[in-house]
């Protein structure tokens, strides 16, 4: 009897601070409703007013990039693991084609943006200390038998020239992310591999980067572009940080050319790689943003003409496995 | 950070107004020509000041070379001489792009961006030159050519066939310059100032004097050689090839229309390529040892074609003598007689 009623006033007392609550929040809604009108009316030409596509949602400007942000944030740790999963290896395929393509010579300074966990810069150090072993041993072997007049220049003058230039010219990159937690997993990486020296790490966004005019010799976004809130910002901020002559490169998803395999594409897009995504890392969300906004980035010929735009020059760009990834580049000249 | 190099940004752009550097930010496709041409202007007028050590006769030729092949765009010229005049970089730098935009309005801004692309690849090529005695025909070559331009390493990018593309304007430049000398040569035989040559003499001179130009890069020619008979290379290097004996020909005054037109072609094809193979291999003083080969090989063309005129008329002679006797013949039988 006691217990019923203990019961039944329990119920009411939860009753009571449910309607006080919903009295409260109506009246704390209906109070803010007016203000935030105001507020929108007084950003109207504002970016908070501005609407953006975040996958195939309509979101505010200012949200996408927050929105951005916690994708990234929750994916960082299984960032590698997923790439390797939805795209069955081929990811590194693509990366070692933009190096291919990009062909660097010693001495070259990399902007990675949006670089995260650095896939990029790590393939071009590597790339950059091979060519350099080799250029080393052909010259190992081409002094193997000197000629006289060799042997007695190499009496007379003190030190080798060619030798400390190729030294002082080390090749440098810089990895640059908005995301702290996908480049803390980029440097675990890195000292898991011994990459020690020509690496840094910084903060920055890609629509303003912490960096000054003329520094880069290449600069390079690998599946980034298509997060940022305003591509032409980050296409200006690009041709501002690199030298002249430097050269723009941007790895992304794109169109499929060929009808039959953008139905393959598309049916493994959406039915698999949320799955994936909710199997291996927990977050079918956040796969579904990623694939959703593959389909809303434009598409090889308008990303051309954006990048003309934005004043580069020689733009080209090549389609990987049958388009569903695009490699352009152009020069700032 | 990055308001503080914003700020520093702004600073820098102010103080740019104020020393007269011309710093337009009107809109980014503007920003990008401006800044395109600024860069190019610049390119193109170091590299008319800087005396470019070898070779230099193809540097000159190369600026009247330019001047043939854009003789449709005038204004672009005007641009090139008044720069080449021009006394300081900066007021060359500064006049240069304002004729080039008013250009640029009238024919559409994909236009002039694409002649300032082509130019300034022949640049870097031309800068690249220099190195390859140090680099060989390599990407290597052209990047620390485009760095003497102050551009990055990295816009070697821009030639997708690399080594082929060096090789290739350096043989076309060869070329052009080689024709321009016989079209001095022919202007002056018409004006009457000079004596025609014989068209063995003739041959040699052209042939030794397009040899020579391969001179100061004969340690690494036989790379170029490789490079030009790479099979994407081979359309390319028999165009230059053809058209180059084609003009030698045209020059020694061949106007042929018969089967003669080939057979004249073909022969100094093979003259020239085998010439040019001894030439790799020679090692005796000035290259004389070649220049003697080449001399054999024009005068064995010319004692056949002696020969073969021989032989036809010699064929004609016995051909006339057989027919006399069959007639004679006829007669002596009585078969011609009508009864």
């Amino acid at each position: 009897m006691a217990a019923s009623i203990r019961l039944l006033a329990r119920r009411i007392v939860r009753d009571a601070f449910r309607t006080i609550n919903s009295s409260v929040s109506v009246r704390i809604v209906s109070s803010s409703c007016p203000s935030n009108l105001s507020a929108c009316r007084c950003f109207s030409d504002g970016a908070a007013d501005k609407s953006t596509h975040f996958g195939f949602e309509t979101v505010s400007e200012g949200e996408k990039a927050e929105r951005v942000y916690k994708v990234f944030e929750s994916v960082a740790q299984k960032y590698d693991v997923m790439n390797d999963a939805m795209s069955l290896g081929v990811h590194r395929l693509w990366k070692d084609m933009l190096l291919h393509v990009m062909n660097p010579q010693p001495g070259i300074r990399l902007l990675d943006v949006a670089g995260g966990t650095g896939d990029i810069s790590l393939r071009f150090l590597n790339y950059v200390r091979s060519q350099q072993e080799r250029v080393a041993r052909r010259t190992a072997r081409a002094n193997q038998t000197p000629s006289w007049q060799e042997i007695s220049t190499s009496y007379t003058t003190p030190t080798e020239g060619i030798e400390m230039e190729t030294e002082a010219r080390e090749s440098r990159a810089v990895v640059c992310d908005i995301n702290k937690e996908m480049l803390k997993v980029g440097k675990q990486k890195a000292e898991s591999m011994g990459v020690s020296s020509g690496l840094s790490w910084v903060v920055g966004d890609a629509e303003e980067l912490p960096f000054d005019d003329d520094q880069f010799d290449v600069y390079t976004i690998a599946f980034g572009i298509r997060n940022v809130t305003h591509i032409d910002l980050a296409l200006q901020e690009a041709v501002r940080v690199l030298k002249p002559g430097g050269r723009f490169m941007c790895l992304e998803f794109s169109k499929v050319t060929n009808p039959l395999l953008a139905r393959l594409y598309d049916a493994y897009s959406f039915q698999m790689i949320p799955v994936l995504g909710e199997v291996i890392a927990g977050d079918w969300k956040s796969y579904q943003y990623l694939v959703e906004s593959i389909r809303k980035f434009p598409d090889q010929e308008t990303f051309k003409q954006m990048i003309e735009d934005a004043g580069l020059f020689s733009v080209r760009y090549h389609n990987l496995t049958g388009g569903v990834v695009a490699l352009h580049s152009g020069f700032k000249l | 950070m990055a308001a503080l190099l914003r700020g520093l940004r702004v600073g820098r752009a102010l103080r740019g107004f104020g020393s007269g550097e011309p710093r337009l930010a009107t809109c980014p496709q503007c920003n990008g020509l401006r800044r395109g041409f600024h860069c190019a202007a610049l390119r193109l007028q170091e590299d008319k000041d800087k005396s470019i050590p070898v070779p230099p006769s193809s540097a000159a030729s190369s600026t009247t070379t330019y001047h043939e092949h854009y003789q449709a765009h005038p204004s672009k010229n005007n641009t090139a001489t008044h720069m080449q005049e021009a006394p300081a970089p900066e007021a060359g730098a500064k006049e240069a792009p304002q004729p080039n935009t008013s250009y640029a309005d009238q024919s559409g801004e994909q236009g002039e961006e694409y002649e300032t692309e082509e130019q300034l690849q022949a640049h870097i090529l031309n800068a690249a030159l220099d190195f390859v005695q140090l680099h060989g025909w390599t990407l290597e070559a052209i990047s620390a050519g485009a760095e003497t331009l102050g551009l990055s390493a990295a816009s070697s990018g821009m030639f997708q066939n690399g080594a082929g593309d060096l090789v290739l304007h350096f043989i076309a430049q060869c070329n052009a310059q080689l024709t321009e000398q016989m079209a001095e040569q022919h202007n002056q035989v018409q004006l009457g100032q000079a004596e025609p040559k014989k068209t063995a003499e003739f041959l040699r001179d052209a042939v030794e004097t397009r040899l020579r130009m391969l001179t100061p890069y004969m340690d690494n020619w036989p790379q170029a050689m490789s490079i030009l008979l790479l099979p994407h290379n081979i359309p390319d290097s028999l165009k230059h090839l053809s058209t180059l004996v084609d003009d030698i020909w045209y020059y020694a005054g061949d106007r042929s229309t018969d089967l003669n037109w080939y057979t004249k072609r073909a022969a100094l094809t093979g003259i020239y390529n085998t010439t040019e193979l001894v030439m790799i291999q020679d090692s005796s003083e000035d290259f004389q040892d070649t220049w003697n080969f080449l001399e054999n090989r024009i005068q064995d063309i010319v004692n056949m074609a002696g020969a073969a005129k021989q032989a036809a008329s010699t064929g004609e002679a016995v051909a006339q003598g057989l027919l006399g006797a069959a007639v004679t013949l006829k007669n002596l039988t009585g078969i011609n007689q009508r009864r």
